[in-house]
């Protein structure tokens, strides 16, 4: 492309540099900088209000950064936002089908709207229908669909065009288990049979152990990036979860390790361990508990250790929101 | 699987042509899929035509001197008919609109927004929708041309058909102005009939003011501020123009209708366009 002198690295397909985004008095993202590798499979990930949302907006030239660049397959967004644009592939985090329109239409519409020849759109359409499984549901208007086949019709939709870069803003939020199960399994299938690159966030800790990279965002900073293993390793805490035979008991053991408590669900504690705690607990309450089990450094103990709490979900989202909207009779008014 | 970058580039009016069709096509798809709208385009006309005209049609007359005459030499139903037309070009024009404030409510604006498409293009794919479904309702009333005992030729419908495109293509701009102000749907059906129906009423759509009259005489029969509304309403030069298409009558110089549409198109799709550039 013309504008070569514009990319700094060909190889990553993103590079965020020093980019600042403030709404208002709030600092939604704090001088960010990082690249996103060829062909990998990379993960922001963070509590809701980290300013992941942002960042995705402002890769995919929705928002400009307040200071800072970003580049999309070597073009500046700010500067080249069509050029930029053409590249991407994006799912919301809010559903933005057109409900009216059929399966097949919503993928005609967009093939159209990114200009792909009627030929190979055609045989896109077919494609992608076929690898999330919705050729059946081609003619069905897109508001039958349940939540998680819409997710996957956004996902083909956005591969209907050349993308080389696959964003997904939280592809999973308000599906069950197995539906997000079965989204990530398209996510790799297609990351692998379309040889593209793929940034996805979440607040799903178990979700970003398959990633190639991890990028943990907290109050608009990077605390941390690099592979599952490598933060595991280095932030991650091994757990000792404890259910204690009695009241007492359990009051002993939280007046005696409080200081090592980071949980408690029912009976159950949930202790900071090392090498020396299990010993010293055993022999200490040893005959007092019911249970023991010792957990491997996770992520969630890396995220606890990262930020001084838990990854979980603070307020409903703006899908709850939607769907909530859609209860109270929004549909009506389309 | 086809592999990535198998698509040959396209020239950038091919894909913004493109883009505008699709975004028509959508437009014009979701309102033949809605019942409500349908339902309507064909309830207004008959409405209007077939009761209020068919109602009022023998009171349509002055007398003068004794002698019963029609104040223009139409009856009601001839006189209201081509204001039907613009009617119902109006109500779907301006409603098609309320579609802008679905798109960004709900997300469907965004997967336009991050396409290669220029903002123009998707305005005007949206209003050139919006604008074919209006036309479509306003044919609606010209199939009850016989009912009011219009006559019409076949270049008198494509002169109609061609005002009122340029018509529906302003109002559905002047609809999107509108939504791109309002943030709820209740209060854009609010503000669109607070809008939609007193620029109907003062657009001598209803009752005409007289001819024959001199400007001086028009003011001494009706009120000042009437008569000085009805010369400040453009739709009022819009119904004129239709009426001259129609029915043979114009109460204004026959230019004067098609000038003020077309720069009612203009101005009102500029308005727009600065609108949602700053989306």
């Amino acid at each position: 492309m013309a504008d070569a002198s514009n990319s700094i690295s060909p190889s990553f397909p993103i590079r965020v540099d020093g980019v600042s985004k403030r709404y208002g008095r709030t600092l939604a993202l704090d001088q960010v900088s990082f690249e996103v590798r060829d062909k990998e499979l990379f993960a922001l990930l963070g509590p809701n209000g980290a300013g992941k949302t942002t960042l995705l907006h402002i890769l995919c030239t929705i928002l400009r950064p307040d200071s800072g660049a970003a580049l999309v397959s070597g073009f500046d967004v700010s500067r080249r936002p069509l050029a930029a644009r053409q590249r991407l592939g994006i799912v919301f985090q809010e559903p933005s089908l057109d409900d009216r329109l059929s399966v097949r239409e919503n993928l005609e519409l967009h093939g159209l709207v990114f200009g792909v020849p009627r030929r190979l759109r055609r045989q896109r359409i077919e494609e992608m229908l076929a690898l999330v499984e919705l050729t059946e549901w081609a003619d069905k208007p897109a508001r039958t669909l349940s939540s998680g086949m819409k997710r996957r019709l956004e996902i083909a939709r956005a591969l209907i065009h050349d993308s080389e870069i696959l964003l997904l803003d939280e592809p999973t939020v308000g599906l069950d288990a197995q539906t997000r199960d079965r989204i990530w399994s398209y996510v790799r299938r297609l990351q692998a049979e379309r040889n593209i690159t793929v940034v996805v966030t979440t607040h799903y800790i178990e979700e970003v152990e398959n990633c190639d990279r991890v990028c943990i965002i907290d109050g608009g900073k990077i605390l941390a990036l690099d592979t599952p293993e490598a933060l595991k390793s280095a932030h991650g805490q091994v757990l000792v979860r404890v259910t204690p035979a009695t009241e007492p008991d359990r009051q002993a053991i939280v007046d005696r390790f409080g200081d090592r408590l980071t949980g408690a669900q029912g009976a159950e504690l949930t202790l900071r361990s090392d090498e020396t705690f299990v010993a010293a607990l055993l022999a200490e309450f040893g005959t007092r508990l019911t249970a023991l089990r010792v957990q491997s450094p996770s992520l969630e103990t890396v995220f606890l250790s990262l930020t001084g709490r838990e990854l979980r979900d603070r307020a409903a989202d703006a899908r709850d929101q939607t769907r909530a909207f859609g209860k109270r009779g929004g549909e009506h008014t389309r | 699987m086809s592999d990535i970058r198998t698509m040959e580039r396209r020239s950038p009016l091919m894909v913004q042509l493109g883009g505008l069709y699709g975004l028509w096509l959508r437009e014009v798809k979701r309102s033949f899929r809605d019942r409500g709208q349908l339902i309507g385009g064909v309830s207004r006309p008959i409405l209007w035509v077939l009761i209020l005209g068919i109602g009022l049609n023998p009171y349509f007359r002055g007398e003068v001197y004794g002698e019963v005459t029609f104040v223009v030499p139409f009856t009601y139903l001839q006189f209201i008919f081509p204001a039907v037309i613009a009617l119902n070009i109006m109500f779907t024009s301006v409603q098609s609109a309320v579609s802008v404030i679905w798109d960004r409510e709900f997300g469907f604006l965004r997967e336009v927004l991050v396409s290669p498409l220029s903002r123009g293009t998707v305005l005007l794919g949206k209003v050139l929708g919006g604008t074919t479904v209006a036309v479509m309702h306003g044919s609606l009333v010209l199939i009850l041309a016989r009912f009011a005992d219009v006559s019409l030729t076949f270049t008198d419908v494509l002169k109609a058909l061609g005002l009122m495109t340029l018509l529906a293509f302003a109002l559905t701009s002047l609809g999107v102005v509108i939504a791109n102000r309002i943030r709820s749907f209740e209060g854009f059906g609010i503000f669109s009939n607070a809008v939609i129906l007193p620029l109907y009423f003062t657009s001598s759509s209803i009752f005409p003011l007289d001819p024959a009259l001199s400007r001086a005489q028009t003011r001494v029969v009706y009120p000042d501020w009437l008569v000085t509304i009805v010369e400040y309403n453009p739709l009022t030069y819009a119904v004129d123009s239709l009426r001259g298409v129609l029915i043979n009558y114009n109460q204004f110089a026959p230019w004067t209708g098609i000038t003020v549409i077309v720069v009612a198109c203009v101005v009102l799709f500029s308005i727009a366009l600065y609108d949602f550039r700053r989306i």
